[in-house]
C-alpha cells in the first residue's frame, strides 16, 4: 500500500471521526485531519502549509461576506418584499411560466459571478419568500434554490471551472456558451417544474395578497431598487468593459449595500450586520479547512494519488470517474475538482482524439459544479437552507432527483460529443 | 459530549494571543521569499541594467528586475533569454543564471533576464504546496533557489477580476491569469502590474531591436505541450532548422504558436516586434497534479513514482523514467537549443554565437551544478 494512500485515509478518517463522533464542526475536523495528514506523513506541523492553504479562497470569502452584508439590507430595507409582491400579483395566473422566470432570476447572478454561493445570497434570497408564498414547502424551496444556483454557476458567460480546466490545457474560454446553455437550460427548467409545479397550479390571488407587504413598496416607490439596479449594472459593465475600473466584486457589493441604507425602511445596520456575520462565519471557516486540507494532500502526495489512481483504471473508468469522483470531489471542493480533477481527465480524453474538446470540457465543468451540492461542504446547499431556516439535509434530499437528472444529462451530451466527432 | 468553551474575554484573549504569535513566526518565514538569491555575474558579462532603463515606471517597483547584457565585442545579432516568467518552472531560471555565470559569447549580443517576474518569485501558489527553496550542489558546496508562483504576487496586484480579459485581443480567460506574465503581452504603459511588466519587456526588445526572443518555460508532463519549441510563423524556419540540429540528443517538437491564444510571448512578441518569437517547455513534475510527496528534491531529480506509473499507463505526452527527468537535463534540454537557434541564425542581422559552450551530454553528466559558480 502506498504510504500517500496511508495518509490520505488518516486524514478523511479523523475528519469524519472529528465530525461525525466528536460533533465538531466541520472547519475544525478539516483542520485536524489535515494535522493528522502531515503527521503521518512525516511533515511534522508544517504551519507555513497550514496557514497557506487557507488563502486559497480568501477571494470567495470575501465576495461571501460582502454579498450577507448586502442581503441584509436589501432585506430589512424592505425591497425584497416589494419585489416579491411585484412578481406574484402580476405573474399567479401563469405558475409554470412565473416558475421558470423565478428560476431565471436565481440563475442570473451566478452567471454572471460563476459562484453559486453569490447566486443563492442574491437572488436566491430574493425568491425564497415568493417560493413560499406560493406554496411550496421550505425544504422544496431550499432545494430549487440550491439546484438554480448551480445552474447558474455552469452557465454562461462565466463558468469558472470551464475556465480553470480550459487554462489547465490551454483552450481559450471560446464557444462555450452554446454547449454550457445546452447543458444548463433543460436541467433548470426540469427541477423547478418537478418541485415546484405541483404546488402552485391554482393560486388565490387574495390568500397570496395577504401574505404579502403592499405598503413598502407604495411609500417608498421606485427608490427602494436602486441598491439592486446598482448592482446588476456594476456587475455587468465591469465584465462587459474592460475598460470600466476592476474594482472586483467585494466592493461592489459593499457600494451597493451602502446605498440601500438610504433608499428604504431604516434600521440598525450594526446590530443586524453582526448577526449576518455571525450566520457567515462557519462558512468562512469551512472554506479555510477545505484549502488547508487541499493544501496538505498536495504535499503529503495524496492529491497525486487520487490522480493517478484514476488515471490507473484506463480511459473507460476515466469517464466513469468524470460522473461519479469529480462531483464528489465537490465534497471538498468544486473548484478543486475542476482543477485537480477535470484538468488531467480532458487531457487523458483529447489524448483519445474522438471527442469534441469544448464540449467535453463544458461537460466535466458542469459535473464539477454539481459538487457544490455535496455534503459536507455542500456549499450551494447549505446556504440555500439557512435561506428558508433549515438545516441542510432536508433540502438535500429534495435534491436528488434533479441531481441524477442534471448527472444523466451531462453525461449524455458527453457521450453523444464522443461518438459524433 | 456537547461541552463548550466558555465565550469570555480571558479565552478571546488567549485565542488573540495565539494568533498573535502564530503571525509573527509565519511573517518571519514567508519574509525569506523576499530575500534574492545571489547571481554571480561571470566573464562574459559586460554590463547590468534594470528593466526600467526601457520603461521608467517600473523604477523602484517589484516589477523591475535585472537585465544581464553580454555583448561579445564583435558586431551581430542579438537574443534576449527570458528566465522565470514562472518561477515555479525553476529550468528556466536555472538555465538562465547558467548564462549569466559562464556563457562568453564569441558574436553578438545576449541580454538575459533571469527573473522576468520578479514579483511572482516572492510567493507560493495556495494548495500547490511546493517548496519556498531548493538547493543545487556546485563543485564548491550547495546553492539555494527560489521557486516561486506562477503567477505575481497577489501583494504587487490585487483583486483579480472572476474573467480576464486581455486588453488587445479582447480574449476572455479564467481571472487566475490576470497576474500571469505570460497572457500579459504585449502589455500595456497604463495596464496592471503585470501588463507594465510586459510593457517593459517588449519596449526593451524593440528599443533594442532583439533578434531573437526565447522564454523559457517547463510544464508538468502530463501536459500537450511539453519537450517543446513553440515558435512564431517568423521563427518557424529558425526553430525547425534547429530541431534537426539537435534531433540525436534529445526527443522535441516543434509547434507553431496558436493565432487564436492571445497574450503568449510566442504569440504577441512576435505580431508587435520584429523579434523572432520562441518559447520552450520542458517537463516537470514539481508542478504537475500527479506527484506524490512534493519537497525540494522533487524538483530538482524529478524522481516521482506516480509520474512513472502514469507514463506506464499512456497517460504522458512524455517518456517518463523511474530515474526522472533532472534539473540538469531540463536545463541541458534548454542550453542546447539556445545554442543552436545561434547557430542555425542566418538573417540579415550579422551572426549571434554562444561560444564555447558545454554539449548536452557534458551537462548531464557534470550536472548543471557544474556550470553554475561556485559560492565563496
Ligand atoms: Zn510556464
Amino acid at each position: 500500500m502506498d504510504i500517500e494512500l496511508i495518509c490520505l485515509l488518516a486524514m478523511l478518517g479523523v475528519f469524519l471521526l472529528s465530525n461525525l463522533l466528536l460533533k465538531l464542526p466541520v472547519s475544525i475536523s478539516m483542520v485536524l485531519g489535515a494535522l493528522a495528514g502531515a503527521i503521518v506523513g512525516g511533515e511534522g506541523i508544517p504551519l507555513r502549509h497550514l496557514f497557506e492553504g487557507t488563502f486559497t479562497y480568501v477571494d470567495t470569502m470575501l465576495i461571501i461576506s460582502s454579498a450577507m452584508l448586502f442581503m441584509t439590507v436589501i432585506q430589512e430595507s424592505g425591497a425584497l418584499e416589494a419585489l416579491n409582491s411585484v412578481i406574484v400579483t402580476h405573474f399567479y395566473k401563469y405558475p409554470a411560466l412565473m416558475l421558470i422566470m423565478l428560476m431565471l432570476v436565481i440563475m442570473f447572478p451566478g452567471m454572471i459571478t460563476g459562484s453559486s454561493t453569490a447566486a443563492v445570497l442574491s437572488a436566491g434570497a430574493l425568491v425564497a419568500p415568493v417560493l413560499l408564498l406560493i406554496g411550496i414547502p421550505k425544504e422544496k424551496a431550499g432545494a430549487i434554490i440550491a439546484i438554480g444556483s448551480i445552474m447558474g454557476m455552469a452557465a454562461p458567460p462565466i463558468n469558472i471551472p470551464a475556465m480553470l480546466i480550459g487554462g489547465g490545457v490551454d483552450m481559450p474560454y471560446i464557444g462555450f456558451d452554446g454547449p454550457l446553455l445546452l447543458l444548463t437550460i433543460p436541467c433548470a427548467v426540469f427541477s423547478i417544474l418537478f418541485l415546484g409545479l405541483k404546488h402552485c397550479r391554482n393560486l388565490d390571488i387574495e390568500k397570496l395578497e395577504s401574505g404579502l407587504d403592499l405598503e413598502v413598496g407604495k411609500k417608498y416607490g421606485f427608490k427602494l431598487y436602486i441598491p439592486i439596479l446598482a448592482l446588476f449594472v456594476l456587475l455587468i459593465a465591469s465584465k462587459a468593459f474592460p475598460a470600466f475600473p476592476q474594482i472586483g466584486t467585494c466592493l461592489i457589493f459593499l457600494v451597493c449595500a451602502f446605498i440601500g441604507l438610504f433608499t428604504g425602511r431604516k434600521f440598525n445596520f450594526w446590530e443586524k450586520a453582526l448577526k449576518a456575520m455571525d450566520t457567515t462565519i462557519p462558512v468562512l471557516a469551512k472554506l479555510m479547512g477545505v484549502g488547508m486540507f487541499i493544501q496538505i494532500m498536495t504535499l503529503v502526495g495524496a492529491r497525486g494519488w487520487i490522480v493517478v489512481s484514476c488515471l490507473s483504471l484506463g480511459i473507460a473508468a476515466v469517464y466513469i470517474a468524470s460522473f461519479t469522483v469529480m462531483p464528489a470531489f465537490g465534497a471538498i471542493s468544486s473548484y478543486g475538482a475542476a482543477s485537480v480533477l477535470g484538468v488531467p481527465f480532458l487531457l487523458v480524453m483529447i489524448q483519445q482524439g474522438r471527442c469534441s474538446d469544448i464540449v467535453v470540457a463544458s461537460c466535466l465543468s458542469f459535473l464539477c459544479c454539481l459538487g457544490d451540492l455535496m455534503p459536507p461542504t455542500a456549499l450551494a446547499g447549505n446556504y440555500a437552507a439557512q435561506i428558508v431556516g433549515l438545516k441542510y439535509k432536508p433540502v438535500l434530499i429534495h435534491c436528488i432527483v434533479p441531481f441524477v437528472v442534471c448527472i444523466a444529462v451531462g453525461l449524455a451530451v458527453m457521450l453523444n460529443s464522443l461518438t459524433f466527432a | 459530549m456537547k461541552k463548550r468553551i466558555p465565550l469570555n474575554y480571558i479565552t478571546a484573549a488567549v485565542l488573540c494571543v495565539i494568533v498573535i504569535v502564530l503571525v509573527i513566526v509565519l511573517a518571519m518565514q514567508f519574509g525569506l521569499a523576499n530575500e534574492k538569491e545571489p547571481i554571480y555575474p561571470g566573464p562574459g558579462v559586460t554590463d547590468m541594467k534594470m528593466l526600467s532603463t526601457w520603461f521608467p515606471a517600473l523604477a523602484g517597483t517589484n516589477g523591475d528586475t535585472e537585465v544581464y547584457i553580454l555583448d561579445s565585442g564583435v558586431e551581430g545579432a542579438s537574443m534576449l533569454v527570458l528566465g522565470g516568467t514562472h518561477p515555479n518552472e525553476p529550468s528556466g531560471f536555472i538555465s538562465a543564471i547558467m548564462l549569466i555565470e559562464s556563457c562568453q559569447p564569441s558574436s553578438g549580443t545576449l541580454f538575459v533576464i533571469p527573473r522576468a517576474n520578479n514579483s511572482a518569485f516572492t510567493c507560493t501558489d495556495p494548495q500547490e504546496a511546493a517548496p519556498m527553496r531548493f538547493t543545487i550542489d556546485t563543485n564548491n558546496g550547495t546553492r539555494w533557489f527560489r521557486f516561486g508562483s506562477r503567477a505575481t504576487n497577489p501583494t504587487d496586484q490585487w483583486p483579480d477580476s472572476e474573467v480576464y480579459v486581455h486588453a488587445s485581443s479582447g480574449q476572455q480567460l479564467s481571472g487566475s491569469e490576470t497576474r500571469n506574465l505570460n497572457r500579459a503581452y504585449p502589455g500595456r504603459a497604463d495596464g496592471n502590474f503585470t501588463e507594465k511588466v510586459a510593457y517593459g519587456i517588449t519596449q526593451m526588445i524593440q528599443s533594442e531591436d532583439i533578434t531573437i526572443t526565447v522564454d523559457l518555460h517547463e510544464a508538468s508532463p502530463e501536459y500537450t505541450t511539453v519537450n517543446a519549441i513553440v515558435a512564431h510563423e517568423r521563427a518557424l524556419d529558425l526553430a525547425t532548422l534547429a530541431l534537426w540540429m539537435v534531433e540525436d540528443d534529445m526527443k522535441i517538437s516543434v509547434e507553431a504558436s496558436p493565432k487564436n491564444l492571445h497574450g503568449l510571448s510566442h504569440r504577441e512578441l512576435g505580431d508587435y516586434t520584429d523579434t523572432l518569437a520562441l518559447l520552450m517547455e520542458t517537463a516537470n513534475a514539481s508542478q504537475g497534479r500527479l506527484h506524490g510527496r512534493i519537497d525540494s528534491a522533487l524538483v530538482t531529480s524529478g524522481v516521482d513514482k506516480f509520474y512513472a506509473r502514469a507514463y506506464g499507463y499512456g497517460s504522458l505526452n512524455v517518456d517518463y523514467p523511474e530515474t526522472g527527468i533532472s534539473i540538469s537535463e531540463r536545463c541541458a534540454r534548454h542550453i542546447t537549443c539556445l545554442k543552436e537557434f545561434c547557430e542555425v541564425y542566418d538573417g540579415d542581422k550579422g551572426l549571434i554565437s554562444l561560444g564555447e559552450m558545454p554539449s548536452y551530454d557534458e551537462i548531464i553528466r557534470n550536472g548543471i551544478g557544474h556550470y553554475l559558480s561556485d559560492p565563496q
